[in-house]
């Protein structure tokens, strides 16, 4: 089979895979989002014996490879079946695609969690101080001056994350899910042609193109203020939340 | 507008005294503005002038003393392992939405545009519905001479529109106190005039006031009361006119020989 055609029989295949790519990847960095915030404030915030535990884990999940926790999840709770069963987990951990989702997410929110503090902490004092001068309580300060400046100042660093992560995803392709790794890998047990993985090659490449496209804009968008002197009319549905 | 009598809206501000580590930096100001009052406040750099005001609205925590203004009572306690805190946080942030601060660095919020910057306070904190509070900044903008400039974020203007902004920003809350901190300090020297000028129209239609700054035509000319601070107390206090006229304090005279 050639380079076209092996793409013209197999796209639906690989279609599939990217699929479960995109929501391993979009579930995984959505939870890791939800779970980071409160624990990088909690991170900025608490003294440094409170923090202890956290600090232990960032490490851990920053210093060992991503194929290693997925190993650890996947295998590793299968040494602890009977434990699991009781307590009723056991057909969460049965599942892969579970396995890799909790991997994914404990691994990007150590990520997620230092990328944040870096955002809480380059909030400028003055922007925090106007806020409690006029009466705000603690979290009406974070939820209308702080966090808002701090996703400003995290988003490009947030996008690089969820990027890494994507690519990342990949290694789920070993516990025997089929995203877009996975599917390519039988595609080529099956035909033996080496382009199919150029084709996915150009799936992650396009996927992750389109991404920072629209990251930008995003951040184009969130970011009104720094376009300049003009009005901000035309900007203000981004403003959303009022 | 309010129409509470005078002595209820009259802020108190008992014995404050701030350490940071084993520096004492106030020791023991008192102080108390009737409505009406403007007063300023004068010291050279290190004298405590800002520390003061700042502690006025706990931005600054006092180590201690007391503060009172229309029903809130602050009051500064010692936790468990010693540090200074007020009794109640909510009182204290109740406390702030009647002290409007004016800050020497603007502090508007970047992120939003100026109609939103003033419109905050009153829809988020006092939860006033958002049309009616719109109208009121609306008006606020118009007093300040930036109303077309509503649509426009801090980083588009000028420093000195950006502290006529956050001056409409205090406003916008309806306090019964405004506080400046050097609200010109940060300023052009050209820019300076435009927000004295403000001020001087908020001191004409009898807002009280407390002004850290280092204006002396302002203190002079405008406020009723000049209080002058000095290594953390109050050296010399009294009408404009008396204090300029006679400088009992060495000090005082010292200072007045250097800034002019």
């Amino acid at each position: 089979m050639d380079f076209i055609n092996v793409i013209i029989t197999f796209w639906p295949k690989l279609l599939h895979g990217l699929g479960l790519t995109l929501l391993l990847t979009g579930l995984s960095a959505v939870l890791a989002g939800a779970i980071s915030l409160p624990l990088a404030v909690f991170r900025t915030t608490a003294g440094p014996w409170a923090q202890f535990p956290m600090r232990l884990y960032i490490s851990f999940m920053r210093g060992t490879p991503l194929l290693g926790q997925l190993f650890l999840i996947y295998y590793g709770s299968g040494q602890f079946r009977a434990e699991l069963q009781s307590i009723g987990l056991w057909s969460f951990f049965r599942d892969p695609f579970n396995c890799a989702v909790l991997a994914f997410t404990l691994n990007s929110t150590a990520y997620q969690i230092e990328i944040l503090r870096g955002g809480l902490m380059g909030v400028p004092a003055g922007q925090i101080e106007a806020a409690r001068a006029i009466g705000m309580s603690k979290l009406q300060a974070y939820a209308r001056v702080i966090l808002p400046h701090t996703y400003r100042i995290a988003q490009p660093a947030l996008g690089n994350e969820i990027i890494l992560l994507m690519k990342g995803s990949a290694v789920a392709s070993v516990i025997t899910i089929f995203d877009l790794m996975g599917e390519t890998k039988t595609v080529f047990a099956k035909t033996f042609d080496f382009s199919i993985y150029l084709w996915a090659a150009l799936i992650y490449l396009a996927v992750t193109t389109l991404f920072v496209r629209g990251w930008r804009y995003l951040e184009k968008r969130l970011n009104p203020h720094l376009a300049g002197h003009a009005p901000a009319e035309a900007a203000k549905p981004a403003m959303g939340t009022r | 507008m309010n129409t509470t009598n005078g002595n209820t809206k009259t802020l108190i501000v008992e014995d404050i005294h701030k350490s940071f580590g084993p520096v004492e930096v106030l020791r023991g100001i008192s102080l108390t503005a009737k409505e009406h009052d403007v007063i300023s406040i004068l010291g050279s750099s290190g004298s405590g002038k800002s520390t003061f005001l700042r502690c006025i609205n706990l931005l600054e925590m006092p180590t201690s003393g007391r503060i009172h203004l229309h029903g809130d009572h602050i009051e500064i306690v010692k936790d468990s392992k010693g540090n200074s805190r007020p009794k109640s946080m909510r009182q204290v942030e109740h406390m702030r939405t009647k002290l409007g601060m004016v800050f020497q660095q603007f502090n508007l919020w970047t992120h939003m545009t100026v109609l939103e910057n003033v419109m905050e306070g009153p829809v988020t904190v006092l939860k006033q519905p958002k049309n009616e509070v719109k109208d009121r900044a609306e008006a606020m903008l118009a007093r300040v001479g930036l109303s077309e400039r509503k649509n426009y974020y801090p980083s588009g203007l000028s420093g000195g529109q950006q502290q006529r902004v956050a001056i409409a920003r205090a406003l916008c809350m309806e306090p019964d106190v405004m506080l400046f901190d050097e609200p010109t300090s940060a300023l052009d020297p050209e820019l300076v005039g435009e927000v004295l000028q403000v001020m001087r129209k908020l001191a004409e239609e009898g807002r009280t006031m407390i002004v850290v700054t280092h204006e002396m035509s302002f203190a002079r000319d405008v406020s009723s009361e000049v209080v002058f601070l000095h290594k953390g107390q109050i050296e010399e206090q009294g009408p404009p006119k008396t204090m300029f006229k006679d400088q009992n304090s060495d000090r005082f005279r010292q200072f007045l020989s250097k800034v002019r």
